[in-house]
């Protein structure tokens, strides 16, 4: 099982939208994914359908008190399991806090499903505190969307060496620009000087229209815009995330 | 993290576009596009998946491994190309083969169905459009190949719940068979397909199961064990000669020393001068298979065997497996000409023969002939244990291997006797008898085969050390057979404790009043 969090300090880059396209492509693929809805808002919930409730509350599940298992909503993809926001997540810092070693509670809530999926995202608020550290105990991956900008770049910079002095085993981390516009030349000096190099992957995702849209049709682009700019940008994102997320020498199984 | 799911049967002759239409008017569903799906099933010779409640289905490259009930996937991989026979070492790592390695061990897992299947998805929503029940209409139809016409198979609806919506999943279930008179279908659509192939549902078990009444004359009794037995040397052969995997040969063995153990234990039941011309045969029969089997199972413990060797030993007995692999390649055809033999063929066809006249035939030289089957097996089985008690008393720290190995022969004689009449007598009497000798012969086992492998080993000595890289290969293999010796002493060395549970007194009384 290979954890991967959509993770910026920073809000409205992209986290929502790459944890559910990216999500349902793995599962598309043939992988056995859960996604998991950590922002209090509860976007990827909504746009899933699904509505945004923790039987018997987020504090209680990141304490250890609720099965896991009984909380997972079935998606409209037969392979892609959702664990539903819950406003309470708002309070995900003081709910942690009461606990004992905090920065390992994520891990210890996902540990008894580790055999029934391939892949799980979770889908983290913006900000950094506890539940951030958390995230970073559990991840084997930090997938980390960027716009193609000076200050959006120095808040990546800062997160990479928050990680590498303060995180005990850290996970890698893995950037990519997310809404970028061609027709921007910072935008386009910025990509062409860091996309595939330095930890930065080399797919970009274009801002678009349908990305937008996701929310009025409560659906992925994979089921109503596969063939847009941004639906094939999060195919080709996911083929190269998958790639470089397997374990050196392996064979993807999907 | 598995949805509930069942499967029901659709009226024959519902088109798939007449259950959607029946099933719209009772719920809100939408309708997707119908697409046709190509699966293959595979399984073990016999049925280990079927039997452990697992499905095995390969299409369009993947490969998952499904509970038969609610078709929920357990694992996945990728199916690889063209693959007519899996074994579960050779898939890549992962949590499909973890799954299946412990169930199928050494056996290999072949197609024993293929099913083409237009399927049209229906969904059940909710009131926003979200998908809380599947529904699937299949009209699946079973490719039998070799030019056979494919043959249609009853149609099912597939009901099968969404995670988190359990009451959705009830009701909608609730509804199909009240309002619409739907039933459960009695199994998976592939058993269906095995049975249209002409295939054995659940595989084919090399168990002996032989149902005997205590008063059954005694001659109509070895008829019916020795037919199963025909049956299983029958059913495993073509696997032999095909060399799908090492159980075949296995079971074919075993099924050819139970048939020469009924034989001799027998006796009394046989016409003396046909059955020892068939006792000859049989004892070729085994004689032809016995190289290949040994060579088998050195391979198939070569891993364990070499585990753990110095730095660099495992890469030193390299040349020895490709040595045994090229022995085994020759005594394996060497045997499959024997088994294609025409002498092989006369010697089953006519054995059957034999045993379809058998009870009306002349029962001169045949004094066992009417009685009846309990009043011989019980005999038999005394006689056998008591003589396995004595042979076994005899047996001291310095007895020569030999009695040992007698002793297991005859260990083996009382096992399949048990076996055979094992419907006769109370299982709280038989179970706990061949534990105790299972586990005497165990330790009997364990010490005849390690002085077989280390002979083994020893007699490929020459060969190996004219090989390149003989040298450290021949060193690796005294260490070898030095850990062969040493396991072989502490078989040995376990043997007087065994034996005593198998001879105590209360055995022995146990014996006595059942069997005697």
């Amino acid at each position: 099982m290979t954890v991967v969090a959509a993770y910026n300090i920073k809000g409205g880059v992209g986290k929502t939208s790459a944890s559910v396209n990216l999500a349902w492509l793995a599962a598309e693929g043939g992988a056995r994914v859960l996604l998991w809805d950590l922002d209090p808002q509860g976007a990827a919930t909504y746009l899933l359908r699904i509505k945004p409730k923790v039987k018997g509350g987020g504090r209680r599940l990141v304490r250890g008190k609720s099965d896991p298992v009984a909380l997972l909503k079935g998606t409209d993809h037969e392979r892609l399991d959702l664990l539903p926001a819950d406003f309470s997540y708002r309070n995900m810092d003081l709910a942690l806090d009461a606990t004992k070693r905090p920065t390992r509670r994520l891990a210890r809530v996902l540990a008894p499903l580790a055999g029934a999926y391939d892949y799980v995202f979770l889908d983290c608020p913006p900000a950094i505190s506890l539940a951030s550290e958390s995230v970073f105990g559990a991840a084997d991956v930090l997938l980390v969307p960027l716009i193609p900008s000076p200050l959006s770049l120095r808040t990546f910079d800062q997160l990479r060496r928050f990680v590498a002095d303060e995180v005990s085993e850290p996970p890698r981390i893995l950037a990519f620009f997310a809404m970028t516009d061609v027709r921007r030349r910072l935008h386009q000096e910025v990509i062409a000087e860091l996309s595939g190099r330095d930890g930065v992957l080399r797919t970009a995702i274009p801002s678009a229209s349908d990305v937008e849209r996701m929310g009025v049709h409560r659906r992925v682009l994979a089921e109503f815009a596969p063939n847009g700019p941004a639906g094939r940008a999060y195919a080709q994102l996911w083929d190269e995330l998958r790639e470089r997320i397997a374990p050196p020498g392996s064979v993807s199984p999907f | 993290m598995t949805p509930p799911a069942t499967q029901l049967l659709l009226p024959g002759g519902l088109a798939a576009a007449a259950a959607a239409d029946a099933l719209a008017g009772t719920l809100p569903i939408v309708t997707q596009s119908a697409h046709t799906m190509q699966r293959t099933f595979w399984d073990t010779f016999d049925g280990r998946l079927h039997d452990a409640g697992l499905v095995l289905v390969g299409s369009g490259g993947r490969l998952a491994l499904t509970d038969a009930t609610s078709s929920a996937e357990h694992a996945a991989g990728k199916l690889p190309g063209g693959a007519v026979r899996l074994f579960a070492a050779e898939l890549p790592a992962g949590p499909l083969r973890d799954r299946l390695a412990p169930l199928v061990e050494m056996r290999a897992l072949t197609p024993v169905a293929r099913v083409r299947s237009r399927m049209l998805p229906l969904n059940v929503l909710d009131d926003i459009g979200k998908i809380v029940v599947r529904l699937r209409v299949e009209e699946p139809v079973a490719l039998l190949g070799d030019g056979a016409r494919p043959l249609a198979l009853a149609a099912r609806l597939h009901v099968t719940g969404v995670l988190g919506y359990d009451r959705e999943f009830e009701r909608v279930r609730a509804q199909l068979r009240s309002e619409l008179g739907l039933v459960p279908a009695p199994r998976p659509v592939q058993d269906d397909a095995v049975e249209a192939g002409g295939g054995n549902v659940g595989g084919t078990s090399s168990k002996l199961r032989v149902q005997l009444r205590p008063e059954e004359r005694a001659d109509a009794a070895a008829v019916a064990i020795a037919r199963r037995l025909l049956a299983v040397v029958e059913a495993n052969l073509p696997g032999t000669l095909d060399d799908v995997d090492s159980e075949f040969l296995h079971d074919l063995r075993v099924a050819v020393r139970r048939s020469r153990a009924l034989q001799r234990e027998l006796a009394g039941v046989f016409p003396p001068e046909p059955l020892r011309v068939f006792r000859d045969g049989f004892r070729e029969l085994q004689a032809i298979t016995g190289p290949t089997r040994d060579l088998d199972v050195q391979l198939l413990e070569f891993g364990e065997l070499t585990a753990g060797l110095l730095d660099g030993g495992a890469g030193d007995v390299a040349p020895l497996g490709r040595l045994l692999s090229d022995h085994l390649r020759a005594e394996r055809a060497t045997m499959v000409r024997a088994l294609r033999s025409a002498r092989t063929r006369a010697l089953l066809e006519n054995w059957s023969d034999v045993l379809d006249g058998l009870v009306e035939s002349d029962e001169g030289g045949r004094p066992d002939a009417a009685r009846p089957v309990a009043a011989v097996a019980g005999e038999r089985i005394a006689t056998v244990y008591r003589r396995m008690v004595r042979m076994g008393r005899k047996i001291e720290d310095d007895t020569p291997a030999e009695a040992l190995h007698d002793l297991r022969k005859k260990g083996k004689e009382l096992r399949y006797l048990l076996e055979f009449f094992a419907s006769l007598y109370p299982a709280a009497v038989v179970k706990p008898m061949v534990a105790s000798l299972k586990s005497l012969q165990d330790v009997l086992g364990r010490f005849q085969d390690r002085e077989v492998q280390a002979d083994l080993l020893r007699s490929l000595g020459d060969e190996v050390a004219a090989l390149e890289g003989g040298a450290p290969a021949l060193m690796a293999m005294g260490v070898l057979v030095q850990r062969l010796a040493a396991d072989q002493a502490r078989a040995r060395s376990e043997f007087a404790e065994r034996f005593a549970a198998f001879a105590a007194k209360e055995q022995r009384t146990v014996v006595k009043q059942t069997f005697a």
